[in-house]
């Protein structure tokens, strides 16, 4: 410290108006600094938000950051050029503090070499005995200004301001449509050998889906297959990022399937209230309930999830079931043991019905991210328990039961029950599934129509 | 000579001069600094008022000649300057030059500008080259020389005013006030008693060669540049005419007819350095310069017309230029 003060005390005055200039040129820069720096942030701030929020591309923000760092450094810099100060300022300044008459002026602006020697040391003395008065550091003390607290509070003010009207804006901004969703999937895919085939698919399917003249159905069903197709080959895939592209197709596809559903939902709504005028929802909330017996395992969320659906599934039916009682008691006066009727089933029944099978996990993470009013759960087909597989009660309660029989086990039934002539119709439909719920639209010829069960079914149904 | 010098000599000359002259201090200090920077005095005021006596003290303090020429309408310039007289000694008759009152280290042209212009231009040439020209032969006057000229505000009837260019000569122009009631009392108390004050030498009888090295230290007084430009800043702002640039004040515009010569410039430097010295210092300092503004510029600007019908004088000008030009 004595050092440093002896080093102070050995300099001129001249070279302590110059380090007066640095000190107060940091000042400057520092004020700069402060004012410049809440609104730089602020952008960045801004900038970052968007690109998160993918309304701006990497490379926008890139370029948007840049410029607005750009535009920070260059208003720093115009800010501080003209507010650092003279050395006849600072000069000016030390005689202000020191009551110098302007000695340090006239030592710091002076030509030596024009001046006696004698004099000029003198005076050089005489502001060295004044010098000894001050210290810079606690005379020119940095102190912030107010000019930084406005810029700090309207900056603070307008990323508040910023903040809650984004996600207001974001509300009010139309998604991409799910085709270019796909096609952007499909682009990435395509970049990965394994996945190339199923980019194909997936860019047939964006075209299909973009396609207005393209039949609703004919899309559902596409988007089933391709569906399909991207959850076989995301269970095979063995590398993370074709995993992740894979789910994300997978999502955007269950997305879109829900979506179809809806929109084939209102139309069948507009279209009037005819007998099968919702086949699709009404199907999907039967086979749960065919499901419902089966496994009490699955997850309560999704269950709730497809409890609301069931729900909807019923309220749905509306005017089409009352329409189609008839079938349904003929159906119920036919088995009564198997199908329970569905107006009398209670709570605990809906709920063990809703406890049935679970579908794989990408099932699940699809039955949360689904919202209330869309059907949850899984695709309708795959809800139906697989050829041999028993729920946890078997059949038993389940409401609609599909069966597809093998041509030599249908040829034994014929003699065991006889409880019908066989014939080549009955041989013939044989061949075709038959189910009273509608059937999944993989099915070859499947019907869209519910179907009585036919008698001669009931022997091999325990 | 060592400034310390210069102020103790300085001191003292004031000191003595205040023994005879009651009041007036800034007259006495303008005039003391105009002297040491080698300037003339133009002290205005009416009669009364000790301008006389002032000269008279100051001269015999410094130790220095002094003579009194009083401007009368019939006053020719060989009675200042003097004139060739045929003398006869040893039986020889020769036109022999004989010196008039202008020789003198200190010389007071008393109502200057009751003179004729003939009269006052003869002095002029004395002022300005510190020499004088009699039937084509040049006189190098004493040194130091300085005119202390007074005229009266009154009493205009029967005078000549001083034309522009003689004003200019002037380095100061000095305005004698009136005495306060205090000084007054004071005066009567040294004028109507048996004590009367009387100004002791500061100055050898060689004070001439101690008065020149004063004016050699004066001119060595150190000036910063800033201070330097904020002096042609307020010369340059009393012009009313400017061709580049419009730094003219709207009341320069207004009310003056010519702004400052460059003697103006050069007048305020040296009395803000005789002042800095004065004071001890050996630079000049803002302070310095504003102390001469008005005495070294009040005679230079010319009034107009409408100055002079609104009764508007050069000092309330020169206050506002002062106060529209920044010092950096």
């Amino acid at each position: 410290m004595r050092t440093s003060t002896d080093a102070q005390n050995r300099e001129s005055p001249e070279q302590r108006v110059g380090r007066l200039v640095a000190q107060l040129r940091n000042h400057a820069l520092w004020d700069s600094l402060l004012i410049f720096s809440p609104p730089l942030l602020v952008a960045i701030y801004l900038a970052v938000y968007l690109y998160r929020g993918a309304w701006i591309a990497p490379i926008a923000f890139l370029l948007l950051s840049g410029a607005v760092i750009g535009v920070g450094l260059l208003a720093v810099m115009i800010r501080t050029r003209p507010l650092i100060p003279s050395v006849r300022s600072a000069a000016r300044l030390v005689d202000e503090k020191t009551e110098a008459k302007d000695r340090f002026l006239t030592l710091a602006t002076i030509d030596m070499a024009r001046w006696p020697a004698s004099l000029v040391g003198r005076l050089r003395r005489e502001a060295a005995t004044l010098l000894e008065r001050i210290d810079f550091r606690r005379e020119f003390p940095y102190r912030i200004k107010r000019s930084f607290y406005w810029s700090f509070l309207v900056s603070l003010i307008v990323a508040a301001l910023f903040h809650l009207s984004m996600p207001l804006m974001g509300s009010s901004r139309r998604p991409a449509p799910a085709y270019e969703k796909l096609s952007e999937l499909a682009e990435k895919m395509a970049q990965r050998p394994s996945l190339s085939a199923l980019a194909h698919d997936l860019r047939t399917l964006a075209m299909k889906l973009e396609h207005p003249n393209v039949a609703e159905q004919e899309k559902q069903t596409l988007i089933h297959k391709t569906l399909e197709q991207v959850e076989k080959q995301q269970k095979k895939e063995e590398e993370k990022e074709s995993r992740a592209l894979l789910g994300e197709a997978s999502s955007t596809l269950q997305g879109l399937e829900q979506q179809s559903a809806r929109s084939q939902q209102k139309d069948a709504e507009k279209g009037g209230g005819g007998a099968q005028s919702n086949p699709s929802q009404e199907g999907q909330g039967e086979r749960k309930q065919s499901q419902g017996g089966g496994g009490g395992d699955s997850k309560g969320e999704l269950n709730a999830e497809r409890s609301k659906d069931m729900q909807q599934g019923q309220g749905a039916r509306g005017a089409p079931k009352e329409q189609s009682k008839e079938k349904n008691q003929q159906s119920q006066r036919d088995g009564k043991d198997n199908q329970p009727d569905p107006s009398n089933k209670s709570d605990k029944d809906t709920g063990k019905e809703l406890t049935g099978k679970t579908p794989g996990g990408s099932q699940e993470k699809l039955g949360r991210s689904r919202s209330e009013e869309i059907p949850q759960g899984a695709p309708p087909a795959e809800r139906f328990y697989q050829p041999g597989e028993q729920g946890k009660e078997g059949v038993k309660g389940a409401r609609y039961v599909t069966v597809q029989l093998p041509e030599e086990l249908a040829a034994d039934s014929k003699g065991e029950g006889a409880i019908s002539k066989p014939s080549k119709e009955t041989r013939a439909y044989l061949k075709v599934p038959v189910s009273n719920a509608p059937l999944p639209a993989y099915v070859p010829d499947a019907p869209t129509e519910k179907q009585p069960l036919p008698l001669e079914y009931r022997g091999i149904i325990r | 000579m060592e400034p310390e010098r210069f102020q103790q000599v300085f001191k003292r000359l004031e000191a003595e001069v205040r023994k005879v002259i009651v009041g007036h201090d800034d007259v006495i200090r303008q005039v003391l600094i105009a002297f040491f920077a080698g300037g003339h005095v133009l002290l205005e005021g009416v009669p009364g008022l000790g301008k006389t006596l002032l000269v008279k003290s100051l001269s015999h303090v410094l130790g220095v000649s002094f003579k009194r020429i009083q401007f009368t309408p019939d006053l020719m310039p060989s009675d200042i300057v003097g004139t060739e007289v045929l003398t006869e000694a040893n039986g020889r008759r020769e036109f022999q030059f004989k010196k008039g009152p202008i020789f003198a280290h200190v010389v007071l042209a008393d109502e200057i500008n009751r003179a004729t212009p003939k009269t006052q231009s003869a002095v002029l040439e004395a002022m300005e080259e510190k020499q004088v020209t009699v039937f084509g032969e040049s006189h190098t006057l004493a040194s130091p020389f300085i005119v202390l000229a007074t005229q009266n505000p009154i009493e205009l009837e029967g005078t000549y005013p001083l034309p522009e260019a003689q004003l200019d000569r002037f380095f100061f122009k000095l305005m004698v006030a009136p005495p306060s009631p205090v000084e007054l009392r004071e005066i009567l108390k040294r004028t109507t008693g048996t004590e009367t004050g009387d100004a002791g030498r500061v100055l050898p009888d060689d004070g001439g060669k101690v008065v020149n090295q004063m004016q050699q230290l004066l001119r060595q007084v150190l000036i910063a540049p800033p201070i330097e430009d904020y002096v042609v800043r307020i010369v340059h702002a009393t012009q009313p005419n400017l061709s580049n640039g419009n730094r003219s004040t709207s009341t320069v515009k207004q009310y003056l007819r010519f702004g400052s010569s460059p003697r103006g410039a050069q007048a305020i430097i040296l009395g803000a350095k005789g002042n800095a010295l004065a004071d001890g210092r050996i630079h000049v300092s803002y302070e310095d310069v504003a102390r001469v503004i008005y005495p070294a510029l009040r005679h230079r600007i010319i009034l107009n017309f409408q100055a002079e019908a609104e009764n508007v004088n050069t000092d309330e000008i020169l206050a506002e230029v002062v106060k529209q030009v920044p010092r950096s």
